[in-house]
Parts: C-alpha cells; structure tokens; sequence
C-alpha cells in the first residue's frame, strides 16, 4: 500500500470511529463532564452541604465530638460511617441508620456537629455517576451490560486518539503555531478547533480512554471471578475476642479517637478520613485515608473492644501492578487533589465533549460536499462510480 | 459515504445498515430512559424510603425478643460464584435492640450458636444476610432466626421459607424440588 493510500485508510478509520453511535458517545462525555464537578453542583445547589464555619477561629470537631453532637440531637440514630470529604468546603458525610428502617447520608457541620441536613430522594452526585457510569442498567448478576457499553467506549476512543495523530501530519507544530480561523466559514472553524483542541487534550483523551478500557478490563476480571487484589480477606472477630457482659448491657468498645491514634501509629503520616463503624457485634472498626500517594487510600480495622489491629492495608502492601490498577479510578474521575484538579478534568471533558460535536459538524459537512461533487461527476459520466472525488475531499481538508 | 457511492449494487444487509446505522443513538439513549423508574425505586429501597424491604415477610418470635423479616427484593436466589443466594433485611424488635449482640439467619434447625448460619450486619432498625440457598432445599424448609444476648444467651425462632419467600420456592420448584 502506498504511504498516501495509507495516510486515506487512517483518515478513514478516525472518520468513521464514532460515528454510527455518535450521540451516544457525546451524551456519555457530557454525563461524564456533569459527573466529576457533580458534588460541586451540589454545593452550589443545596446549602446544607456547606461547611460554615460558625466563627474565624473555629476548630474541627473530633470524630467522637461529631457522634456525641449528633446522639444529643438525635438519640435514637446509630452512626455508621463518617467521612470527612476532601475539600474543606464540604460537609461531612455520615450515614446515618433511623428507627423507621431508613439508612440515609446525612450532612453535618464538622464544626459543630449540628445535622444541617438529610441527603434529598434525588441524589445529584449518584445519578450522574450511575447515569455515566453503566447507564442507568441495573446490576442483577455481576456487571450490569450498561458498563460493558460505555467502558467500551474506551477502546474507539483510544483508537481516535491514535489515528487522529497520525492523520494530523506534524500536529506538534501545532503546539507552536495555534491556528483557529473564525472567518473562513463553519467548516473550517470547526476542523481548526477540533485539531487545537485534540493536540491540548492528548493527554486527556488518553488518561481517559486507557482508564475508561481499565473498567472494561475489570468488569471481565469481575465477572470471570479473577482478582488481582492483594488486600487481604478479613474474617470476622473471633468469638473468643468479643467480650461477654450482663445481659441487656453491650460490650464496651474503645473510644473512635483513641482507634484512630491507634491506627495512626501503624500507619505513619495517615491522614484519617473516614471511619466506619462496626456492622455487628462481631465486626470490625475500620478506619483510613490517604497517604503520600493521593490517589490511593489506607486502611485499617480494628478490633473495637481492644484496639487490636486485625489487619491494615497499606500503600507498601500494593503490588506494582496495584499501584497501576488502583489509580485508575481516580485518574479517571479527577477527585484525587481538591477542586483544582477536577475542574481542569471537567474543563478537558468539555472540550472533549465539544470535539465529539465539532468532528460530527466536520464530518456532515464534508460528507455533504463530498457528495455533492460525487454526484457532479456521475451526473457528467453517469456509468463511471466517482470515489476518488469523495476520498479527495476527506483527505485534503484534513492537511 | 465515499464507498456507498462506490459500491455499485450493496447487499440488503448492508443497506439496511446504511439506511438505520444512526437510529442506533435513539436505542441507545432510549435505554436510560427507560430505565429511569427503576434506578430511582431501587434507590428509594436501598435508602430504605420505601421500608427495610420489598416484602415484609412477618414478624419471627426468638424466645422473649422478635424481628421483622422481610426480603429485600421480592425475588427468587440470585447466582453467585458462591452459590445460589438469597438477601434478607430484619428489623429487631424496638425493646430488644440493646438486648441482643447478633443475629443469625439458616435453613433448617441449627444444632449450635457455631453453626447457628449467616450473621446479619446493619443495625438494629436495618440490617441484612445474605443466605446461601442450596438448589436442593425442601419446599417445606424452616427458615431459623437465632439470637445470642451479651451475656451469651442463646434463643431460637423460625418461619417457614414458604412464608418468608414465596418467590424462593417459586425458584425452587423450577429447579425441579417437589413440594
């Protein structure tokens, strides 16, 4: 095959990549977009989920002063989890398990620990996730085929990424000489914006068509029953571990902060974030939170009557390939470094949402040219079939 | 669109695909939709907004306490690597709360607290098992609650399957177990 022929079949390929499903493909960057600033749209929505600080000198409640503040307004709750988010703008997120049988995600001020609120029906956050993630398809036996159809999306869009190089002859050069013409017609407006932004969002595309075809990639390792985890599986406390006491008096178990020193000192430089408490009598304390590596967490559970460490989860406890593995997810979603960084992704997930657009705009109206010169041609040799006028015209709008 | 010009005679299937490729993207879209009803029950049921389960199966007495059974989703055993198995939610009784340390869930009579099943985990308002169903279950199998106090206490209840999950014996029937 010729080197030019060649450069028209890649030209091709990257044509055609998304094309058939191309509202598809843009409904699930524009979802994804929406999915990662989605807490920060909370925010911005629904008050209760601010951190005010009550005064400038305010200090941050312990995790036992927030259960406390929260058993003094409301008795009858049992606390099950705390997690103190990222950002300090946030509320902390604790669920909470209500005598009706609900168990629901309440925000409460880490200053004060006051309930500012109960999670609405309508949880913004989850929706868009659910909506990006595997498309609203429930999960009945493993992965649901909703995340088998978006995480495949991965894989064209890799394959776009690659043949969209390769088509844009010298695209570095375009680093240096920006070009963006607003007045030479839609055109090529669009095709100098669909290149500008493709060669700024290399890196983009590619974090998240090789993380979008990690999720892919796990789903099968899930539902192939195959793990590649090397956290350990934690039985339950041993009997002989739980302390017997008289009847109608539970067990007495040690205080949150005190589990949290406790696991501070296995884990040097932990920065507790989240604690869940234990599910029965028989279960453990968990306790973790990042470490010098932001993109991932480190745990520990503990026994919750002794403060005896059953079992940790360190960041040396991952293998290489987990180190890999598990950043995937938080390469995927940006939520790893505070607003900043999702907002550089939300801001790339627009563009690339605008480049799904603008290469279907450059596609009609290419194609539409092209066929009309197709049939200008046939019209003029009626029995001659004219493709080479069509792949001209694909071609050479692209140099 | 060069090639459909180029292509001199398409085959049928080629011309269907032609002519209907883009309506993929109105399937598509339309697959969200269509399950939005379900994704916001399913999310009302695990907040627990429509109660601790789609069916509440009845109340189990376990010596002087009792809990409220009920099937998280009123369906038959779901497959798992580990065999077939079925969720059940409970709510322990509102005086017993305090008084009982665990709860357990088994088919059949258990002859001791070691072998007393699946333990719950939540909490007393709101809390889950998950029980292995084997395919060869009798339809008329007992479905046994344990409980064991702080002190150690041990009481026992039961309630029919049929009774705590019709779907159950529904499926069990279709695995071919006589009545």
């Amino acid at each position: 095959m010729s080197k030019k022929s060649r450069s028209k079949l890649w030209f091709l390929v990257h044509s055609w990549l998304a094309l058939p499903i191309w509202f598809f493909v843009l409904i699930v960057c524009v979802t994804g977009t929406l999915a990662v600033v989605s807490q920060e749209i909370v925010w911005l929505a629904n008050p209760d989920i601010r951190a005010s600080k009550p005064s400038d000198d305010a200090e941050p409640l312990s995790f036992d002063q927030v259960i406390s503040a929260i058993k003094r307004a409301e008795p009858q709750v049992i606390v099950q989890s705390i997690i103190r988010p990222d950002e300090t703008h946030f509320a902390l997120s604790v669920d909470l398990s209500y005598p009706d049988g609900r168990s629901v995600e309440v925000y409460v001020n880490p200053y004060t620990g006051a309930i500012q609120g109960v999670s609405p029906s309508f949880n913004f956050k989850q929706f868009t996730r659910a909506l990006h993630g595997w498309w609203l398809v429930p999960f009945t036996n493993g992965y649901s085929w909703g995340w088998y159809l978006v995480s495949f999306l991965g894989l064209p869009l890799l394959a776009s990424l690659v043949t969209g190089l390769v088509v844009y002859k010298r695209f570095w050069k375009g680093f240096l000489r920006p070009t963006l013409r607003i007045r030479h017609g839609a055109r090529i407006f669009w095709g100098d914006f669909h290149r500008l932004s493709g060669i700024w969002s290399i890196w983009f595309i590619a974090v998240i068509s090789i993380t979008g075809t990690w999720f892919l990639i796990q789903a099968i390792l899930g539902d192939n029953q195959i793990s590649i985890s090397s956290e350990p599986i934690v039985p339950v406390i041993a009997r002989e571990k739980v302390p017997l006491s008289a009847p109608g008096v539970p067990a007495p178990m040690i205080a949150l902060d005190e589990a949290i020193k406790i696991a501070g000192e296995r884990i040097p430089g932990l920065d507790a974030t989240f604690v869940f408490l234990p599910s029965n009598a028989y279960s453990h304390l968990q306790i973790g939170g990042r470490g010098w590596y932001p993109l991932m967490f480190q745990t520990a559970q503990l026994n919750p009557y002794d403060g005896e460490i059953a079992v940790s989860h360190l960041l040396s406890d991952r293998t290489t390939l987990e180190f890999v593995t598990e950043s995937m997810r938080p390469l995927h979603t940006g939520d790893f470094g505070g607003l900043w960084i999702k907002l550089i992704w939300a801001f790339f997930g627009l563009v690339l949402s605008m480049m799904v657009l603008s290469g279907l705009l450059i596609w009609t109206k290419r194609t539409a040219l092209a066929t009309l010169n197709a049939l200008k041609r046939s019209n003029k040799a009626p029995r001659q079939p004219a493709p080479v006028p069509a792949m001209q015209a694909e071609t050479t709008e692209a140099n | 669109m060069s090639k459909v010009i180029a292509a001199p005679a398409p085959s049928p299937l080629r011309a269907f695909w032609l002519k209907w490729r883009f309506h993929i993207n109105i399937l598509l879209i339309l697959v969200p939709l269509g399950f939005m009803p379900r994704y916001f029950s399913e999310a009302a049921l695990f907040r627990g907004d429509t109660g601790i389960g789609e069916r509440v199966a009845g109340d189990v007495q376990v010596g002087p306490w009792s809990l409220t059974l009920a099937e998280f989703r009123n369906e038959g055993p779901r497959p798992d690597p580990a065999g077939p198995m079925k969720f059940f939610n409970a709510a322990l009784c509102a005086t017993c709360a305090e008084q009982v340390k665990a709860t357990y869930l088994r088919i059949g009579k258990p002859r001791s607290l070691r072998a007393a099943g699946v333990i719950f985990f939540g909490t007393p308002y709101r809390m889950g098992a998950l029980l292995p169903v084997p395919e060869r279950t009798p339809a008329d199998a007992e479905l046994w609650v344990t409980m064991e106090g702080w002190d150690g206490t041990m009481h026992q209840g039961s309630i029919p399957l049929s009774q705590a999950s019709p779907a159950t014996i529904a499926w069990l029937n279709k695995q071919g177990v006589k009545p």
